[in-house]
Formats: C-alpha cells, sequence, structure tokens
C-alpha cells in the first residue's frame, strides 16, 4: 500500500474538524472531494466518527464526581500512609534478619563447641529446679533456669518479630 | 484541582473519555471500570500545566495506558468480558446507524487502529497530539492512520452499501 497523501486534506480535516463541511467550503473544494479517494476517505470516516461520538456521549451514563473525589482522597491517603510506613517496615525487615542471623551464630557456636545441649536435656528431669522447693531452702541449678528463662524470652520475642514483619498495613 | 472545579471537568470529559473507551474496547462494562480508574489515577497524579486541554489530553493518555495494560493482561473466561450487547438490547435509537455501520467495521480493525482513528476522527486530535497520548512516533502515527483510515472506509463503504441493497 503506497502512502500518498492529499494536498487539500490539512483544509478539509480542518472544515470536518470545526464542522464547516460542507456548508462552510468552497465548490473548488467539494468538487475536488468528489474526485479524490484520499479526501473522500476522510470526510466519511471522519463523519460517520463524529456522529458516532456525538451518539456515544448522549447515552454514556457516567456516575457522580463527588464519589470519584471521595475515592481519590482515600487512594490518596493510603498511598501516603504507605509512604510513611516504609521505613517501619524495613525496620521490621532488618529486625528479623538480625534476629536470624543471631540464632544461626548462636547455633553455629554451640555445635562448634561439642553441642552440650544435649547433656542439658539428660540433667533435665533429675534437676532440682522442678522438685518445687523454695527457692532458699536447696541448691538451684542456675545454668538451667537461666536456659528455660532464654528459651521462654526468645519464643516470645520470635513471635513478636514474626508478627511485626508479617504484618500489613 | 479543587473538588467543585473537578466536577466541572468531570461533566464536560467523561462522556468523550468514556465513549473513546467503549468504542476502542468494544466492551461497555470494561469502559466504565477504565473511566473511573482514569479519574481516579488522574486526580491522584500531579496534574499538568496548561489548563483543561492538557488536562483532557493527559486523562486520555492514562485511559490509552490503562487499555494497553488490560489487553497484556491474560484474558479469563469471565463474565465481565463479554461484550454487553450480549446481555442486553442498548436502548435508544438513534445509536442504531452507528451500530451497524460503524460497530461492525470497528470490529474488524486491530485495537490500535481503533484506538488512533478514534483519536484522530471523533476527538479531532493532531498527530503531535496522538503521538503525546499514546507515546507512538508522529510520522508511524501518519503512517498508521492512513492505512486505517483507507481500510475503515472500505469496509464502511461495503457495510452502507449492503444496507442500501437490503433496503
Amino acid at each position: 500500500m503506497t502512502f500518498r497523501s492529499c494536498g487539500c486534506e490539512n483544509e478539509l480535516a480542518r472544515a470536518l474538524r470545526d464542522g464547516h463541511w460542507p456548508e462552510g467550503c468552497g465548490p473548488e473544494l467539494r468538487a475536488h472531494v468528489d474526485t479524490c479517494g484520499s479526501c473522500s476517505d476522510l470526510v466519511l470516516v471522519t463523519r460517520t466518527f463524529q456522529q458516532a461520538r456525538s451518539e456515544s456521549e448522549q447515552t454514556a451514563p457516567c456516575g457522580p464526581p463527588s464519589l470519584l473525589w471521595w475515592r481519590a482522597q482515600l487512594r490518596r491517603r493510603d498511598a501516603a500512609a504507605e509512604r510513611v510506613s516504609r521505613p517501619v517496615t524495613i525496620a521490621e525487615l532488618f529486625a528479623l534478619f538480625v534476629y536470624g542471623f543471631v540464632g544461626v551464630v548462636l547455633v553455629a557456636s554451640e555445635y562448634r563447641h561439642g553441642l552440650r545441649w544435649a547433656s542439658w536435656w539428660s540433667q533435665l528431669a533429675p534437676s532440682r529446679a522442678f522438685h518445687f522447693l523454695p527457692v532458699g531452702a536447696a541448691q538451684v541449678d542456675w545454668n538451667l533456669l537461666l536456659f528455660i528463662s532464654s528459651s521462654g524470652a526468645l519464643a516470645l520475642l520470635s513471635g513478636l518479630v514474626v508478627y511485626l514483619a508479617s504484618e500489613k498495613p | 484541582m479543587d473538588s467543585d472545579a473537578f466536577a466541572g471537568f468531570y461533566q464536560r470529559s467523561a462522556p468523550a473519555l468514556r465513549s473513546y473507551l467503549e468504542r476502542v474496547s468494544g466492551n461497555a462494562a470494561l469502559a466504565d471500570d477504565l473511566t473511573q480508574e482514569s479519574y481516579l489515577r488522574f486526580l491522584c497524579a500531579t496534574c499538568p500545566e496548561g489548563g483543561e486541554v492538557n488536562y483532557r489530553r493527559y486523562l486520555f493518555r492514562i485511559a490509552t495506558n490503562l487499555l494497553r495494560d488490560h489487553w497484556r493482561r491474560p484474558k479469563l473466561a469471565c463474565i465481565e468480558d463479554v461484550p454487553e450487547q450480549l446481555l442486553a438490547a442498548r436502548d435508544g435509537l438513534s445509536r442504531i446507524d452507528s451500530q451497524s455501520v460503524l460497530d461492525p467495521a470497528l470490529a474488524r480493525m486491530r485495537p490500535r487502529e481503533r484506538q488512533l482513528l478514534w483519536l484522530a476522527h471523533a476527538e479531532g486530535y493532531s498527530h503531535r497530539e496522538i503521538s503525546e497520548i499514546t507515546g507512538l512516533s508522529t510520522a508511524g502515527i501518519r503512517l498508521l492512520l492512513f492505512r486505517a483510515r483507507r481500510k475503515i472506509a472500505r469496509l464502511l463503504r461495503q457495510r452502507i452499501g449492503a444496507d442500501r441493497g437490503r433496503a
């Protein structure tokens, strides 16, 4: 298909756009359109589309602008809140990473020193910590108590960290 | 832009934007959704300088991008994707002409051609303005429009000839 534009096309397009076709145009232009294929295509297509546009506009159902305005305000507010909370989310993720890293280092360190947890567990049952004697009345295994309280604190903290890291606004 | 200014701008521009989206997509429900989304994005974005003409062009650009995103998305078999005319008869006798002549011709055009034809011939945008809206080069638009216009003119003449033959 060859691309050949007619010299009258711009003038004709302007007349069509401004609604001057055909009454507002000279007889030469009208005669030209009858003989020029490109210009007659332009007239046919433009007038058909203009008619379709005006028909569509008359029947186009459009919602109330106030509703859109309100929804846009909500979206803006959400976007602003997300922008503000982004550093907090990054801090949470960083905390989660540090927490995991410390855990891995701890496990690796214990493993290198011979994994003494197995012996702790074996001492757990006969330990006097579970005899529920008054603290001052008996010799308490302070290492075991420290281990149990640390484990409890770690469990609580890990739950908190996972909750904060997974929380969505 | 404050609430009252937006209401005025919306009343003046919404029918044209919705017509554009409906004719190019061929889907009234989709046109409604994209019209709303276009205005929401327009309101959330920083408006361009230069008054209503530029607002309007910016709005058409947002709508064009939304349409392009819609076409890129994988198709789902969903009730919303069914053209509305298959579900309910359209109202208004004034639509019969453009429905019987233009719609079948538009249905045989590619989405990009429909888009360019509507922007050029229904909205009256220049090649430079269409270039700003669609992101295509001006030279490319000139060539694509020339071909699309020739193609749709042939289809329209066939359709008009067939209608006259029936009458």
